[in-house]
């Protein structure tokens, strides 16, 4: 018992001293924590409250310089909200939204790929049919439909996006389930009689999850794009909430005029996405023996 | 042949016919992978099984083994027919039969540590009280491999060919198995290797009393390890029979062939050797394995 908690713990203490020597991992484990460190403290961080605003410090630029911070950091939008208190709030919604979402379709689309790539058959044949009848219904018509029947909850966003989201994983660990199946180690597992969940289990996941983080990472970024494209079209989100992409979305009618709208909103999304990214890039590379890591 | 002996392992008439897909412009056929072979395997016997790539020798490994079901025929393994078990059957076989596979670079799990890995028989069959049994017992299974223990947290790409193949043979063992089937076990690694693998095939098989069913294309190997020889040509078992009458005395036109190819480590003989050929057609080929010598059996 004790032996294998110091076992855990020391590998843990490889993965930190791993990532401590990879700069750019190191970078986006760092950014990504500043925000969701920010999005789970923003009630005791002091801030203005992101819902109402002060409408005579209506779209007041960025006051944040050298001398300090001032009293609107990233400016007001046209209802006097606070800018900065705005994204940080935003990134409650936004993170948990994305994050939600990736999870939920991830495990679904793991597990499908896994079934359909190791039982092949027919079963293979029936849930490939079912991925190409998802890739072929267009996004926005299943958000409609989905968001109008049940309403815009934030659950029923998240189902939207895993929806949305599975069938690239289902995809992907199907192909390389097939190209591991084929490999003796799976004939030697079969030899020693071991059962059918074993073997996916140990020799199969563990040799797919590295595609799967690759296409977490991506996934993750295009959700985020997504839950601002539904936002804007007012399916995601909905007001006086703030959330990234609604953000953006607002603040287009202020372009020419107010740019802190939508450029800092525009930041957190790019940084964020970019920050995991990098993240993803190490795991994979971590997650490889091949690798020294 | 033979009946009523007490062989370890005994095949008859075993048959594994794929039907390909027929297609818009191509009639469905069948392809006889392997048809109709029977032999047997005595105890602490090793046969070899030759012939060239595609004459079905590992499709009859994997039948043996229980891993591809034939079409046909039978397969005895320690007085009980194993073509037909019960599932809850099946590990017990298991554990009597394991098998050591070709490419070494694709028999070990590449994410998992190979004392894992060798001690994954173990846990499977519940053998081993504890964790600390079970480990003790990978150390056992690594020096007796010769491979040093200290390996065992170590990941498959840390290794050589020469190593990983004893790493496969330390998992097959881990059961105590009385058969091995060896799937080209040497035909991946260097030549230096291979004779090391060879002997502690030999060795094993001495210590453990283990019969094996030996795959191979090289035919110097298979003089050296084997008691008795199989040949192979197109899923059709051709001649069969001890070592040295093969090697010494081939009689079907294949053997002759297959025999005049492999070279002789003597530039003087060497230069003197002359290529037997042999034009396959299937007519030619017999359907009755009949006794030339004692227990030598050739196609006809």
């Amino acid at each position: 018992m004790s032996e294998s908690r110091t076992v855990t713990r020391s590998m843990l203490h490889a993965f930190l001293a791993a990532l401590i020597r990879s700069k750019p991992g190191l970078a986006g484990a760092v950014i990504l924590t500043i925000f969701v460190l920010a999005a789970l403290l923003a009630p005791v961080l002091g801030l203005p409250d992101p819902v109402k605003g002060d409408l005579l410090a209506r779209l007041k630029p960025p006051t944040i310089s050298l001398s300090g911070f001032g009293a609107h950091p990233l400016g007001t939008d046209q209802l006097g909200r606070d800018i900065l208190s705005r994204i940080i709030y935003g990134g409650r919604v936004t993170l948990m939204i994305a994050a939600l979402s990736v999870l939920t379709g991830g495990v679904f689309g793991v597990v499908i790929g896994l079934i359909s790539g190791f039982f092949g058959g027919w079963v293979d044949r029936v849930l490939m049919r079912v991925v190409d009848m998802q890739l072929s219904v267009p996004l926005t018509i299943l958000a409609l439909l989905i968001i109008a029947s049940l309403g815009p909850a934030l659950h029923n966003l998240v189902m939207v996006l895993a929806l949305t989201s599975w069938v690239q994983y289902a995809r992907v660990v199907r192909g390389q389930v097939l190209a591991v199946k084929s490999r003796e180690y799976i004939q030697s597992a079969r030899a020693i009689a071991a059962h059918p969940l074993r073997i996916i289990f140990h020799h199969v996941l563990p040799n797919v999850m590295t595609p799967a983080i690759v296409v977490l990472t991506l996934e993750l970024a295009r959700i985020i794009l997504l839950e601002a494209g539904l936002s804007f079209l007012g399916l995601g989100i909905q007001p006086p909430d703030a959330a990234w992409g609604r953000m953006l979305a607002e603040g287009r009618t202020f372009m020419s005029t107010a740019w802190w709208l939508s450029v800092f909103p525009g930041v957190a999304i790019m940084l964020t996405v970019l920050s995991v990214n990098l993240l993803g890039d190490w795991l994979r590379d971590y997650f490889d023996p091949h690798l020294e890591g | 042949m033979s009946a009523g002996h007490d062989h370890l392992l005994s095949v008859s008439d075993l048959t594994k016919t794929y039907r390909t897909r027929g297609g818009l412009f191509s009639k469905a056929s069948d392809f006889h992978a392997v048809k109709n072979v029977g032999f047997h395997v005595g105890r602490n016997e090793t046969l070899g099984l030759v012939g060239e790539s595609g004459s079905g020798k590992s499709t009859i490994g994997r039948m043996v083994m229980g891993l591809t079901a034939p079409t046909a025929g039978q397969v005895t393994f320690d007085g009980e027919d194993v073509t037909s078990l019960p599932a809850s059957r099946v590990k017990d076989v298991r554990r009597k039969m394991q098998m050591v596979f070709q490419d070494p670079y694709s028999a070990l799990s590449p994410r998992m540590r190979v004392g894992q890995f060798v001690a994954e028989p173990m846990v499977v069959h519940g053998i081993g009280d504890s964790e600390a049994d079970r480990r003790e017992q990978v150390v056992g299974l690594f020096r007796r491999v010769g491979l040093n223990p200290d390996f065992m947290e170590r990941y498959p790409h840390e290794f050589s060919g020469g190593q990983r193949q004893r790493i496969c043979i330390a998992r097959a063992l881990a059961l105590g198995p009385k058969f091995i089937v060896a799937d080209e076990p040497i035909t991946a690694l260097d030549v230096s290797i291979q004779a090391q693998i060879v002997n502690l095939f030999q060795d094993l098989q001495q210590e453990m009393q283990m019969s094996y069913l030996f795959i191979a294309h090289d035919l110097s190997m298979v003089r050296y390890l084997c008691q008795r020889v199989a040949v192979m040509l197109r899923g059709r078992l051709v001649e069969i029979g001890p070592t040295a009458a093969i090697f010494g005395d081939p009689q079907h036109p294949y053997t002759q062939s297959l025999l005049s190819a492999v070279p002789i480590a003597n530039p003087r003989l060497e230069r003197a050797r002359k290529r037997i050929a042999y034009q396959y057609s299937p007519e030619t080929l017999g359907n009755q394995l009949e006794e030339v010598s004692s227990g030598h059996f050739v196609l006809k």
